[in-house]
């Protein structure tokens, strides 16, 4: 199938992206990196970040005052026609995504996805309305089969995400109709997210670069949550209906505690063996998402002891590392490889979090909060 | 796409040596793998859960800990910080100041943090600054605007600068401006407007005269966006729409063709988002009520595809070169 972005600019990008980190990194000269420009060209309009927002929020609202304009024509008293309506939004939406992908030469810009969710969403309707009655898992394979079609199509981030979801939704409601099929859902869930993992890391075609990053993700993070003591608990407890205020100990729990610990040491052990960021970062979040399953059964800190004592441990774990690895060590080094970009943010995450106003009463004292500045609240 | 591929194709169109793709490829073998920014996160949430836990525990624990033993240790970690970062730092420039020491600006964010701790502390426990609650939010406002020149340090200014505003009364976090404002008083709003475009002015000083060029950022974003929903607000729910729209609209034009000066384009897209809603507004506010239901459509549809064109034409439009 031929694809609607551009391959060959899509493998130019990437190698220009590559030969720019070498570039920063001084491994080509100045001179060399514009003759890959030359060389490799791309002519894909990719603005920044900000523009794509607005890309996106505008293309959003047009999409949906444009299905307010058809329904102008095509809606009448009669009930039926809201599936034409959506059907005729689908053909139009899908028109226009081509045609702005060919014509403005878009490359997940805003406007191409916001159109393409918009198809989607619109190609839906029918299905909804014609079969009435179908399973809940029958509907999931209809969307499964549309959302697969246009991640493999376009390459779509959210699109790919929503089709893991909806694949894990699947397999979920398939299991629950046998007792030993709702035992057995953590491990069944895991098992699909080692596979859809290992599946992932099988892409090597650069247009679905970015698609294979977000189902690493996703199944790492899948795979995790499966044998976390902590959501197979109250999991369990919610699918059971039981309205207890402790919910109750599962089976096998020993399993779920050795899960729980060791998944996350593993992905940061292997992340860091294997250089591999996403395994590493993710592992990281596990462990602290591990750390909070083992203070909701077991803590003996209030919420207040344990984030100061974190704090300390992360202080004192972040210094002696930074200490140690001044020389690269195993492999791994301290020194930054890329440029920072996102300094201006951390500033703003600071004043959000460490400089607000005074709050009326329960002034949270302290905390870095400038509710402690002893302004009472005579504003 | 992965490295070796690329340097395969690099070196078919003869743009690096064969040498070059040995050294290199080599180089990317052996090259450590970094975990600075990893680490550095870590650091910063330690801090910050560090200074939120331990001021939690000091408002649990005021009757059992001993006042002057809290002061003492408190006081004793921000002149700590204070002396280490005053040790530690570089002369002034009006320049940007890249202090290579590693814990340098953690460890100022931590001294001021305390230093807002200690003041409240100071404040709930002897009344120290009286009723003049003003001047207990306007010290350490003063104090953290000479840190953030002194050490050059952005975090420390934004602190200043929603220093600045609480002591006018405001919240100005990102993401508090509409939820802990109360805008329907009218002198709130019209502070907010003021203190916004002064920021805003002050921003585009020291960029112009090359003051902390790269603080004008923090400044015209903070302020911006404060003086942009205080405006929208007024627009909305106070007579005499004219005097808001005004600056309203000037501001819009000012974020777009600011974003043509500087190439942040999160002010095109402030420009834009402001800019269409204000206008949008005006329009129904004059439109008769009849025609209203039936040009919406219209006018929604239309409008949306208008922006979406000026927004993939921007750099035509404003004449910003690749």
């Amino acid at each position: 199938m031929k694809k609607p972005y551009n391959e060959t600019w899509v493998n130019n990008l990437a190698i220009q992206q590559i030969s720019e980190k070498w570039r920063f990194n001084n491994l080509i000269s100045h001179e060399q990196n514009e003759a890959v420009k030359v060389a490799f060209p791309e002519e894909f309009y990719r603005p920044g970040i900000f523009v794509k927002i607005g890309l996106f929020v505008f293309a959003c609202i047009a999409c949906s005052f444009f299905i307010g304009f058809i329904a102008l024509f095509i809606l009448d008293a009669g009930s039926n026609t809201f599936g034409l309506v959506s059907v005729v939004c689908c053909l139009c939406f899908t028109f226009f995504l081509e045609f702005l992908i060919k014509d403005r030469k878009l490359f997940h810009s805003g406007v191409d996805n916001a159109l393409l969710y918009s198809a989607i969403g619109a190609s839906l309707v029918p299905v909804f309305m014609l079969f009435e009655n179908l399973e809940f898992w029958q509907y999931c394979i209809c969307i499964l089969a549309v959302l697969c079609f246009a991640a493999i199509r376009y390459a779509d981030l959210l699109v790919t995400a929503s089709a893991f979801v909806t694949i894990f939704t699947l397999l979920s409601n398939l299991m629950m109709k046998f007792p030993l099929g709702k035992a057995l859902l953590p491990f069944g869930i895991m098992i699909l997210a080692v596979v859809i993992y290992f599946s992932a890391k099988k892409i090597r075609q650069t247009y679905y670069r970015e698609c294979r990053i977000v189902l690493e993700v996703l199944s790492l993070i899948t795979l995790y949550l499966g044998g976390n003591y902590y959501v197979v608990r109250e999991g369990n407890a919610l699918l059971s209906d039981l309205a207890l205020l402790v919910s109750p100990q599962i089976p096998f729990a020993s399993v779920f505690y050795f899960f729980t610990l060791i998944i996350p040491l593993i992905y940061i052990f292997l992340g860091l063996r294997k250089k591999d960021r996403i395994l590493l970062l993710v592992g990281l979040f596990a462990l602290a998402f591990s750390i909070f399953t083992y203070r909701y059964y077991f803590g003996i800190f209030t919420l207040a002891q344990g984030l100061a004592l974190a704090g300390i441990f992360m202080v004192i774990v972040s210094i002696l590392c930074i200490r140690y690895l001044k020389e690269p060590k195993y492999g791994i080094t301290d020194e930054p490889d890329g440029e920072r970009k996102m300094a201006n943010m951390e500033a703003l995450i600071a004043a959000q979090y460490l400089g607000q106003t005074p709050q009326e009463n329960g002034i949270e004292f302290g905390g870095g909060n400038f509710g402690g500045g002893g302004a009472g609240n005579t504003y | 796409m992965n490295n070796s591929k690329v340097l395969g194709n690099l070196l078919s169109r003869e743009i690096i040596s064969v040498q070059q793709h040995n050294a290199i490829e080599s180089y990317l073998a052996k090259k450590p793998f970094s975990v600075h920014w990893e680490l550095r996160s870590l650091l910063y949430l330690g801090i910050l859960f560090f200074g939120s836990g331990l001021g939690i525990l000091i408002y649990e624990n005021i009757d059992t800990i001993g006042h002057q033993a809290i002061i003492a240790a408190i006081s004793a970690i921000t002149i700590g910080c204070f002396f280490y970062t005053f040790k530690v730092s570089l002369p002034f420039s009006w320049l940007e100041v890249r202090n290579p020491n590693k814990f340098a600006d953690y460890i100022l964010l931590l001294g001021c943090s305390t230093f807002l701790i200690l003041e409240g502390y100071l404040q709930f426990q002897y009344k120290f600054f009286g009723s003049k609650y003003g001047l207990a939010v306007i010290i350490p406002t003063i104090v953290f605007f000479f840190c953030a020149y002194r050490f050059d340090h952005k975090g420390v200014l934004s602190m200043a600068i929603t220093g600045l505003a609480s002591w006018l009364g405001l919240t100005i976090a990102p993401l508090s401006i509409i939820s802990k404002n109360d805008f329907t008083d009218i002198k709130l709003l019209i502070t907010s407007i003021i203190l916004g475009l002064g920021l805003i002015g002050f921003g585009w000083i020291s960029e112009q005269k090359d003051l902390k060029k790269h603080f004008a950022f923090s400044y015209l974003f903070l302020g911006g966006n404060l003086a942009a929903i205080a405006v929208i607000t007024g627009l909305f729910i106070h007579e005499f729409k004219v005097l808001y729209f005004v600056p309203g609209a000037t501001l819009s034009a000012f974020f777009i063709m600011r974003s043509r000066s500087s190439q942040s384009l999160v002010f095109l897209l402030m420009g834009v988002v402001y800019g269409y809603i204000i206008l949008t507004y005006c329009l129904i506010k004059i439109l008769p009520d009849k025609a209203l239901g039936f040009l919406s459509v219209y006018y929604f549809l239309f409008s949306s595809v208008g922006v979406l064109l000026f927004l993939l034409n921007f750099k035509k439009f404003l004449r910003i070169k690749k």
